[in-house]
Formats: structure tokens, C-alpha cells, sequence
């Protein structure tokens, strides 16, 4: 199956968008992560398995992209995420508190955390993903946790 | 449920509530919307067997041009068209090398001789977002800013070598068992921190080492 680019847009365009931010912390670049990654899909010839495997390799391809600008020196030159969160609407105050301790934790923790806690993906499947081993998304995700824990105290709870 | 069960669950839901606040910026769904009509219509003019058009949608040439951003390249030489030429002095392969940089709509040629005085070019160039979003060409200062970054080269024979400015540094036998080499650059208050990939790319930043596990 393949679903019409701006069917596949509309419904995976925000989660593509949030994967990338949660990777590169930056509005513009996660922007250019989204429009990359639908063109990539547009012009790959390539049946996907189901709507699962689809939103999979959506979000496996926005977050290798994600992290190749990250990478470049170009990206220090953007906006940071301190700025875009002020354009911000939180539902509940405490939940600017969770975006801003998400976005304090080092890199390879925070796409873990996101597909984890965001998107639902167990261990395995975050595992495929990010193509690494399920030990190493274990650990992350541990740490990650531990880290937002002992910055939002109580306003998280412990799940491990 | 037990505890550890219930509070995943709650955490997930804190979670997913305070990151549905994002949302992609205003305007892309209607540039998705207008590129995929335009991509059906050129789909359908395929299928009747009309002539196939070298046709880009709009949304694709703008990102297009993104992933050009200073990815250097070989260009045609342009003629100067009203852009801005400038004879500058600038460090290539460790050596202070005279060029001429053409830049037009963002774009920049770098026009010099090499060590054995054949003409060389090298290009590229892209647009960047300010902080309204808005995109915009990238400045002059900001391609010369670009053009003095570090550069590494894997020679032809072999070697591998990071220049900058009037440094050089061969780094072949510096790469660990996973093909990874630290180095660390300093020229007066200018600090990079570049982490090498052998034939597999290169990432650098002035304020510390990049995890070689988050970029290709």
C-alpha cells in the first residue's frame, strides 16, 4: 500500500515534525525534516506493508535526517528551541516543564524518550527504527528517564 | 495494573499532550496540498502518454536547494549578473590561496588555481530561515563564515588530512577500531571540535565533540 503524499501528510505530517524536533530542537530545521522526508516518500517507488510500516519509515528516515543537521555546523546558527516554545500552547502549565526537561536531555536520550513515551514503540521496535541494538535503546531509555525524573520530581512518575 | 504499569500509562499521556502542541508551521499543508495535485497532474500526463516534462514542484525545488546547502559541488561559472564578486584570500588545503567568489541569490561560485595551476571551481549554496521562519538567501558573511570552517580530505592515496586555516594534520593512522578520529582545532579564540567518520562523514562543532552515533 501507498498512501497520496498529502494523505500521508495529513496524517503523519505532525508526528514527523515533532520526531524531528525532538532530534534537532529547532523549528526551521524540523520544517525542512518534514518536506524532506515527504519527498523522499514521494519519489521512492516502494509499497509499504501496512500504515504501520509506513509511519515507521516516516519517522526512521525524519529522524536520520534530523540528525545529520544536527550534525552540521550550519545548525548552530538557528533559532534555538527556547525561543519556539514561547509560541507555544500547553494544555496544563506542568507540561511546559516536561517539554523544556525533554529538551535538556542529551541527544541520543531524547529521541528514545519520544518514541517511547510520544509515539507508543516498544523497545523492539524502537530498536528497528533507530537500527540499534535493543540493549542500547534499553539503557538509553533508562537513563533518560532517570534524568527527567530527578528534574521533574514529582511531576513524573517513576515507571521503571 | 500495576504501579509501574499506571504510571507509564500516565506519563505517556503527559507526554503525548504536551508534545501534540507541535505542530508543523503555518502554510506547509497547503504547499503539500498544491505539490501533490501538481505531481497527480503530472502523473496522469504520464499515464496518456504525453511527453514527460523535466518538471520539479515548487515545494520540491526549495528543498532541493536545502539539501544543497554548502554541500560543495562543481558549478558552471556564471556570468556576473549583478551578484557580488569579490578577489579574496582564502585558506585552501592549508595554503592562503587567491579566488575569486562569485555570489548570486545565495549561491556562491569559489573560483582558484590549484598547486599545479589548473583552474578549479567549487560551489554551493542554499537559503537558511530567520527567526520569523521566513526563508531568506544566506548572506555574504555567512558563506565566508563557511568557507573557513575546517575541511577534510581522503586522498587518493590513502591518506586522510584536516585543514584549516594554515594547519595541517594528517590523521590516516588516528581513526580507532569503529573508523572514528577526535579532533580537537584551535586557531586563536576559534575552537572546533570536529568528530571524522573514515569515508563516512564528519561532523564538527565549536563547542564540543559530536556523538559520532547521531549523524552519518
Amino acid at each position: 500500500m501507498k498512501l497520496s503524499v498529502d494523505t500521508a501528510f495529513s496524517k503523519y505530517g505532525d508526528r514527523v515534525f515533532a520526531a524531528a524536533f525532538s532530534v534537532c530542537r529547532n523549528q526551521a530545521d524540523a520544517d525542512d525534516v518534514v518536506q524532506e522526508t515527504f519527498i523522499k516518500y514521494y519519489k521512492l517507488d516502494q509499497e509499504y506493508e501496512s500504515e504501520i510500516h509506513l509511519k515507521a519509515w516516516l519517522l526512521r528516515v525524519a529522524i536520520n535526517r534530523a540528525r545529520d543537521i544536527i550534525s552540521s555546523s550550519w545548525h548552530r546558527k538557528q533559532v534555538e528551541w527556547q525561543e519556539y516554545m514561547n509560541d507555544l500552547t500547553f494544555e496544563e502549565p506542568e507540561d511546559s516543564r516536561l517539554f523544556e526537561s525533554v529538551m535538556q536531555l542529551p541527544d541520543k536520550y531524547r529521541v528514545v524518550i519520544h518514541l517511547f513515551y510520544y509515539e507508543g514503540y516498544t523497545i523492539g521496535e524502537i530498536a528497528r527504527i533507530l537500527k540499534c541494538r535493543e540493549g542500547t535503546v534499553k539503557s538509553q531509555l533508562s537513563r533518560g528517564r532517570k534524568l527527567l525524573k530527578n528534574m521533574l520530581m514529582e511531576e513524573w512518575d517513576d515507571d521503571e | 495494573m500495576t504501579n509501574k504499569t499506571t504510571n507509564k500509562t500516565i506519563n505517556k499521556e503527559r507526554y503525548q499532550r504536551t508534545f501534540s502542541a507541535l505542530h508543523t508551521s503555518c502554510g506547509m499543508e497547503e504547499i503539500m496540498m498544491e505539490a501533490s495535485e501538481r505531481m497527480e497532474t503530472s502523473e496522469s500526463m504520464k499515464a496518456k502518454g504525453k511527453k514527460e516534462k523535466a518538471y520539479i514542484p515548487k515545494w520540491v525545488a526549495a528543498c532541493v536547494a536545502l539539501g544543497l546547502v554548502f554541500v560543495s559541488s562543481t558549478v558552471v561559472y556564471a556570468a556576473d549578473i549583478g551578484g557580488i564578486q569579490r578577489n579574496i584570500q582564502i585558506w585552501l588545503h592549508g595554503d592562503l590561496t587567491d579566488a575569486v567568489l562569485d555570489i548570486q541569490n545565495g549561491q556562491y561560485t569559489l573560483t582558484y588555481e590549484d598547486e599545479d595551476g589548473n583552474r578549479q571551481e567549487r560551489g554551493g549554496g542554499g537559503i537558511a530561515f530567520g527567526p520569523d521562519g521566513k526563508e531568506r538567501e544566506l548572506t555574504e558573511a555567512e558563506i565566508m563564515e563557511h568557507l573557513d570552517e575546517p575541511e577534510v580530505r581522503h586522498k587518493e592515496d590513502g591518506t586522510v588530512w584536516v585543514y584549516y586555516h594554515s594547519q595541517k594534520l594528517e590523521i590516516t593512522d588516528k581513526f580507532d577500531e569503529d573508523g572514528i578520529c577526535y579532533v580537537h582545532l584551535k586557531d586563536g579564540k576559534d575552537n572546533w571540535y570536529m568528530t571524522i567518520k573514515y569515508h563516512d562523514g564528519v561532523a564538527m562543532s565549536p563547542h564540543g565533540y559530536i556523538d559520532p552515533e547521531t549523524f552519518d
